[in-house]
């Protein structure tokens, strides 16, 4: 196998290695009808009995190392990741690679996975997760009729369709040779890399053909899609396809000026600012320029879930549903004023230097460092993108940052999802557009009461057949 | 003391005012991790009405000083590209930053003043407690949260473990009224011989100590423990239910009353490694439910680090209402053997080959390590405990395993709770 198979992260005083083998295959591969299984494929690896151990005895030889393996799979990559302390490398790398090579593909094991994947789509992310529930509804009706448009789970109709053989034929075409890059990093020894590039010359062959990425909807004005459900608080979340990727200089561009509006789970962020600190509606405000599943348990982003057409986000944590429309207006009216006004200089420059440190916490463990090298292969990045985006900082002038956000940023097209209680009295309160007055049961200082008045009264102009209502048992359904 | 597991040296200083400060040289790119941890948490929650608190003051913590108020705080954070935070445990509350080494002085600097100095108005006070709030309404969807909620609720009578760090809804809404207890309770517990700083990376243990001990030094001490009632033996095994508004499958939650954290206490220590073997991912058990029949989404268990008496806990997921109580019984039927005859020694060697292994392989950030002594230096003031606890664990036999096994994990000291969803 050869080097541009390859990413190598060497760090000798690190007592463990860390293994990240990246498939070139994602949940925008799974066939019509069989969305979910590419994930389920990828949990029929590291979840499940090879042609030499039992599942259980997987686990039992596992278990004295204190290691073991799983996947992930993203809408573009899947990646079988494991770590281990040198000192049981020996016992551990022959599991490791088997899962990878010679994977049973039981039916038990099968049936045990798409149990767990109906569960989470029928009970957790429908019922108990509201957060999550409207980012997926928000990427469905973005990418609606695209490969992009169901989460990685799938959907309940076909994750129940998926057979044994579904799973063979997907491994057999998209866990091929020419489709693997071997992702190695920590204390490993030279012996180790020869080894894996011979062993994963045994997997079958073939080149998949790349799906194109996807066309995002074309928006016009204001779209928003409200799910019915019995909930004590309005989970929002809304965005816009951008045409922007890493290692351009406009996207660390771009990415100061949403740094400044929304740094994720971090106080700095604008939105939390106003929405959160100074009015106490929820728990917290963020943006984003690039997809960044799992944000309630992350503090900062994830590696491997890179695509080739990204969205503009905003999520607003939840609030109480009696200030759920004045919420959205306070959002909106925040990022009107970005793409109208730009970012001021002292903005500007706090960000920057904000940023310049503040990415050196991304990626503090050489897993994660990996997980970033692996990344910069798929946007094609050479070099590192941490060290680029802390490089540009200094390069970068706020008249970049604003011709970046006049250039990649728009004001009034965009799809909002709400999860909400009473979704039809959302949906006729945004048609009429009339005042949503914001009441508090404890004082608040005037300058925040004046503004208040502003926020209440901003126009959000949402034609009746831009508003759809849907049912939660309905979702993710067929 | 045995030699450590612990790989790193460290160093342990106690100021005159009783603040202790433990720190770290470790390699790592220039980054230094900042923990300071107060041994409070919502186990000191005793007044009435006033559960949640402790949480509800990590976030007043953020509200700054009159020499930093909350905005110019933020904005010298985010000026040092810093990554703060804060949480809120039952036994304590832990305040974290990340920063380059260059930013250390700074950092004491504006640390040492909020905890000496703290100062915010009414309304910012009143503001907070709405996000609060919110925090708690955006948990409060999941189902665990519910039944976590029920079963303290019921496994405790006296002790302050009936109510969850979060807090009764009930007093969550009422926090705005409470302005002058949030005075009272920054008085009594934000003290230094209440406080561990855990400070580990990139430092010079000699120019940090200095620093420390001028910024720190002027601290007053005046730490007042509150009267936690101790939980009195259980008497009776108890047994609840709890209805979930949305859909879920059920799950079942058995717990046991057991015994606080003491590496000294061999009992202790073997339950620890006995819940491990009985119900962790290579046990009979977990093989039988999860992999064979599977009847459960899940099983897992936990024997908690606590101050005082926690629960031990055996959760499971169940895919159908009918096979609940065959999951309980299962349960029972393991525990009966655990009790009735030593566990194979082969199996304990493995499991404490991986107790070793687990703590070195998470070593490798100053954050990664002072996070994971956090709760170490809350319960006992100091981290050399943690090389007790893994000699202690390496010289557990099987009949201590056994011992353990009859000792908690017996009806009298059981509480169990079915959690069940409204919606089909």
């Amino acid at each position: 196998m050869s080097d541009e198979h390859v990413v190598q992260l060497p760090v000798k005083v690190d007592p463990t290695i860390s293994f990240r083998i990246w498939f070139k295959v994602g949940s925008q591969n799974d066939p019509k009808g069989k969305e979910g299984l590419a994930e389920i494929t990828a949990s029929m690896l590291t979840d499940a009995a090879t042609k030499n151990n039992s599942y259980e005895q997987i686990l039992d030889k596992l278990f004295p190392l204190a290691a073991g393996y799983s996947a992930t799979t993203s809408t573009e990559m899947t990646v079988v990741t494991g770590r281990v302390h040198k000192d049981n490398v020996k016992e551990y790398y022959p599991l490791f690679i088997d899962a990878i090579l010679h994977p049973a593909f039981e039916r038990e094991d099968l049936d045990r996975i798409k149990s767990q994947a109906i569960n989470y789509l029928e009970n957790t992310l429908r019922y108990s997760n509201d957060e999550e529930l409207g980012k997926a509804v928000l990427y469905a009706a973005l990418f609606a009729g695209t490969p992009y448009s169901h989460i990685t789970t799938g959907i309940v109709g076909s994750v129940k369709n998926i057979t044994v053989k579904d799973v063979e034929g997907f491994y057999r075409e998209f866990f091929t040779r020419e489709n693997v890059v071997i992702g190695i990093g920590g204390g490993y020894e030279a012996d180790l890399l020869r080894r894996i590039q011979e062993d994963l010359a045994a997997l079958p062959p073939g080149n998949p053909v790349l799906v194109p990425a996807p066309v995002a909807k074309t928006l016009t004005g204001f779209h928003v899609a409200i799910v019915e459900k019995d909930s004590p608080a309005t989970a929002i979340s809304m965005g816009f396809p951008i045409d922007l990727l890493r290692g351009t200089k406009d996207w660390y561009a771009l990415a100061i000026a949403n740094s400044w509006l929304g740094e994720h789970r971090n106080s700095s962020s604008h939105l939390y600012q106003v929405i959160r600190e100074e009015r106490g509606l929820n728990y917290g405000d963020y943006s984003y320029i690039e997809h960044f599943p799992c944000g309630g348990m992350l503090s900062k982003p994830p590696q491997n879930v890179s695509r080739r057409q990204q969205i503009f986000e905003i999520w607003i944590r939840p609030v109480p549903n009696e200030a759920r429309h004045f919420a959205l207006r306070a959002a909106l009216r925040e990022l009107k004023r970005l793409v109208a006004e730009g970012m001021s200089e002292s903005e500007f420059r706090q960000t920057r230097n904000f940023l310049k440190k503040y990415v050196l916490h991304y990626a503090p463990t050489t897993m994660e460092r990996l997980g970033y090298a692996l990344d910069d292969r798929f946007y094609g990045i050479t070099g590192s993108h941490l060290e680029i985006f802390r490089a540009t900082m200094d390069q970068l002038t706020l008249a970049d940052v604003n011709a970046a956000i006049r250039k990649h940023m728009q004001y009034g097209k965009m799809q909002i999802a709400m999860i909400t209680k009473d979704a039809n009295s959302m949906k006729r309160a945004l048609l009429s557009d009339g005042p949503s007055p914001m009441t508090y049961k404890t004082p608040r200082p005037s300058h925040i009461l004046e503004e208040d008045k502003v926020i209440s009264v901003f126009p959000v102009k949402v034609d009746p057949e831009s508003v759809k209502v849907l049912e939660v048992k309905d979702l993710f359904e067929r | 003391m045995a030699e450590s597991i612990f790989p790193y040296v460290y160093q342990k200083e106690v100021l005159p005012n009783g603040l202790t400060v433990i720190m770290i040289p470790m390699e790592s790119p220039g980054l230094v991790a900042y923990y300071s941890v107060v041994r409070t948490g919502s186990r000191d929650e005793v007044e009435p009405g006033k559960s949640g608190f402790a949480h509800f003051f990590e976030h007043m913590m953020f509200r700054g000083t009159t020499r930093y108020p909350g905005p110019v705080y933020d904005s010298v954070i985010t000026s040092i590209g810093a990554s703060a935070n804060a949480y809120t445990t039952d036994d304590y509350t832990a305040y974290h930053l990340n920063f380059a080494k260059e930013d250390l002085e700074k950092v004491i600097e504006m640390e040492s003043d909020r905890f000496q100095n703290l100062f915010y108005e009414k309304q910012a006070f009143q503001t907070e407690a709405g996000a609060v709030y919110g925090e708690y309404r955006k948990s409060i969807t999941s189902p665990f949260s519910l039944l976590n909620e029920k079963v303290q609720d019921l496994a405790y009578d006296v002790h302050t473990y009936k109510h969850t760090t979060i807090g009764f809804e009930a007093d969550i809404k009422a926090m705005p009224e409470a302005f002058e207890y949030s005075k009272s309770f920054f008085r009594r517990f934000y003290r230094p011989e209440n406080v561990v700083l855990l400070i580990a990376g990139d430092i010079d243990p000699r120019t940090t100590m200095a620093l420390i001990a001028l910024a720190y030094g002027p601290w007053e001490k005046g730490y007042e423990a509150p009267e936690v009632s101790p939980e009195p033996p259980q008497k009776a095994e108890r047994t609840g239910s709890v209805s979930y508004s949305g859909k879920t499958l059920p799950i079942l939650n058995i717990g046991y009353k057991g015994d606080a954290f003491d590496p000294g206490n061999r009992d202790y220590v073997a339950a620890v490694l006995l819940g491990e073997l009985a119900f962790g991912e290579t046990s009979d058990l977990f093989k039988k439910l999860y992999i064979k029949e599977q009847k459960v989404e899940f099983i897992r268990v936990g024997v908690p680090v606590n101050r005082d008496v926690p629960l031990f806990e055996i959760a499971a997921m169940v895919k159908k209402e009918e096979d609940l109580d065959g999951v309980r019984d299962e349960v029972y039927r393991t525990i009966d053997e655990f009790q009735s005859k030593p566990v194979a020694l082969k199996r304990l060697n493995d499991l404490q080959r991986r107790q070793k292994y687990g703590f070195l392989m998470n070593l490798d950030t100053p954050d990664k390590v002072t996070g994971g002594l956090a709760r170490f230096a809350a319960l006992t003031g100091d981290i050399a405990v943690i090389g007790d606890l893994y000699t202690a664990f390496d010289r557990v036999s099987p009949q201590e395993v056994m011992n353990a096994a009859r000792k908690y994990f017996v009806p009298v000291r059981r509480t169990v709770v079915v959690l069940k969803g409204a919606r089909q």
